[in-house]
Parts: C-alpha cells; sequence; structure tokens
C-alpha cells in the first residue's frame, strides 16, 4: 500500500539590514525582483494579480528560459505576501499555481526577519498515480530551470 | 549538487522517462524493458538503464544471468535539497540587495552613518 504524506515545507529565515518597507519592494516590483530572483519580470502586486519571472537555467541545460507564472494570493506591505509559484512550459508540465510560497517580514533591530516557507513540495516517495508521477518527474525539470541561475 | 544534476539529466530524455513508469510499480528484467520499445534498440535500453541507474534513480539486481530493475524512491529526495540551495543563494543575493537598496535611501536622505 501506498500511504500519501504531505511534505514539509521549505522554511527559511534571513536577517536584513533593511526595513520592511524596503525588502517588501523586492517581491512585488519587476525591476526590484530582476535584482536577485529572475531574468524579467511583470508584476501586478494585488490579490488575484499576476507575476510572471522569466528564469533562466543553467549553462548545463542549454541557457533555456523557463517561464514562472505566480499570482498574488495575500498582499499585506510591509509584513506579508503568498503567492503561487509554477511553471508555463509544456515541456515542465506543472501547473501555474502547484505551489504555494508565503514571506513574512518583521522588523527586527532595525531591520528586518524574513520566513519564507515554500509549500506544496513534491514527495521524496513515488506517488501513487501516473499524474502525481509525470508531477514529480516535472518537478525535477523545474528545479534545473532554477539551477545555476547565475551560470 | 553532482547526484541532482544527474538526475534532471537522466530524466530529460524521454525514453528514459518512459522506463522509470514501468518500473515504478514493478521490478522488471532488462529484456521486458526493451520489448516495450519498438523503436529502440537492446544496447540503446541498456545504455539508458545505465544512465538511470548512475543517477541514483534505479536499482539494478541480478537474479542468475538476469538483470532486474526498479526505480529507486530515494533517488529523488534530491531535489527537495536542491531547492533548499536554490532559496538560501537567492535569499542571500536579496539581503545583499536590500541592505544597498537600504543605504540608498538612506544617504539620499543625507542620513549617512
Amino acid at each position: 500500500m501506498t500511504v500519501a504524506t504531505g511534505t514539509e515545507p521549505i522554511v527559511k529565515e534571513v536577517q536584513i539590514d533593511a526595513r520592511p518597507e524596503t525588502v517588501f519592494g523586492f517581491f512585488t516590483e519587476a525591476d526590484k525582483l530582476t535584482r536577485w530572483l529572475c531574468e524579467e519580470a511583470t508584476t501586478d502586486p494585488r490579490p488575484g494579480g499576476v507575476c510572471l519571472q522569466t528564469h533562466r537555467a543553467g549553462e548545463s541545460r542549454g541557457d533555456q528560459l523557463f517561464h514562472m507564472r505566480g499570482e498574488f494570493v495575500e498582499i499585506t506591505p510591509p509584513s506579508r505576501l503568498v503567492f503561487t509559484w509554477g511553471f508555463d512550459e509544456p515541456s515542465v508540465g506543472v501547473a501555474p499555481g502547484s505551489s504555494t510560497i508565503e514571506v513574512t517580514l518583521e522588523p527586527e533591530g532595525g531591520g528586518t526577519r524574513l520566513t519564507l516557507v515554500h509549500r506544496d513540495l513534491p514527495e521524496a516517495e513515488l506517488p501513487s498515480h501516473d499524474e502525481g508521477w509525470d508531477y514529480q518527474l516535472a518537478r525535477l525539470v523545474i528545479a534545473a530551470a532554477g539551477g545555476d541561475p547565475d551560470a | 549538487m553532482a547526484d541532482m544534476q544527474h538526475a534532471i539529466d537522466a530524466i530529460a530524455e524521454p525514453r528514459r522517462r518512459e522506463i522509470l513508469r514501468l518500473v515504478r510499480d514493478a521490478e522488471l528484467p532488462a529484456g521486458a524493458i526493451a520489448a516495450h520499445f519498438a523503436d529502440v534498440t537492446r544496447p540503446a535500453v541498456s545504455q539508458h538503464l545505465r544512465t538511470l541507474r548512475e543517477a541514483g534513480l534505479v536499482a539494478e539486481r541480478r537474479e542468475g544471468t538476469r538483470r532486474l530493475y526498479r526505480a529507486r524512491p530515494q533517488g529523488f529526495a534530491g531535489l527537495r535539497e536542491f531547492l533548499d540551495q536554490f532559496w538560501d543563494e537567492r535569499l542571500d543575493v536579496l539581503r545583499r540587495e536590500a541592505e544597498r537598496e537600504e543605504r540608498g535611501k538612506t544617504d539620499d536622505s543625507g542620513n549617512r552613518n
């Protein structure tokens, strides 16, 4: 019997010497997103608004471009935002909306404590259905899309 | 991250993905796997199996003269590690850029340290 178990989210914390107001813009403004996360970005920062990001795979993947299509779910400046994370490419096979990222910004010591939680990640177990299996394989390909972003 | 790159390269080939599906729930001999592909030579299938095995995505077991293959779930566990590192690296860049932005703002207001 295969038991489906939810995966633990990836949780990251980082301390930044900048106010939450400053950090928040790096998730909602296109010209700031391209400074740390992706090559190109288009954003419509309101609930239901779309966030498009172009990620370039590393040289080992032929410098292929992958298009992240996310949707802002919750925007509460300067303390919290939630958006979905998925890719357009049929070859990748992961529908946009398949994972969720939650970012919390708390003022601390004149700076910001940032917490990022990436949920709905694929499982280490083999999924029991073809659909889940395709999903799992596709996630590996996506990982390649995010790999070596500076290569 | 070498293991992860191996896994990614291994599944980039459609036939290797098909092989993974075949051996997902059942352990199969190489011959049965090769028989599934009308348009692929037996040596080519052997090479695909070898690539998958080296990437840690399938396990090989010998039974007499037969070699049996089965998908290896733990071979996929590297993805989590990869994403984990991806966010570490990206957030490190974010921290630098946000701090640079903050200093810029401070400088603009004449509030220099």
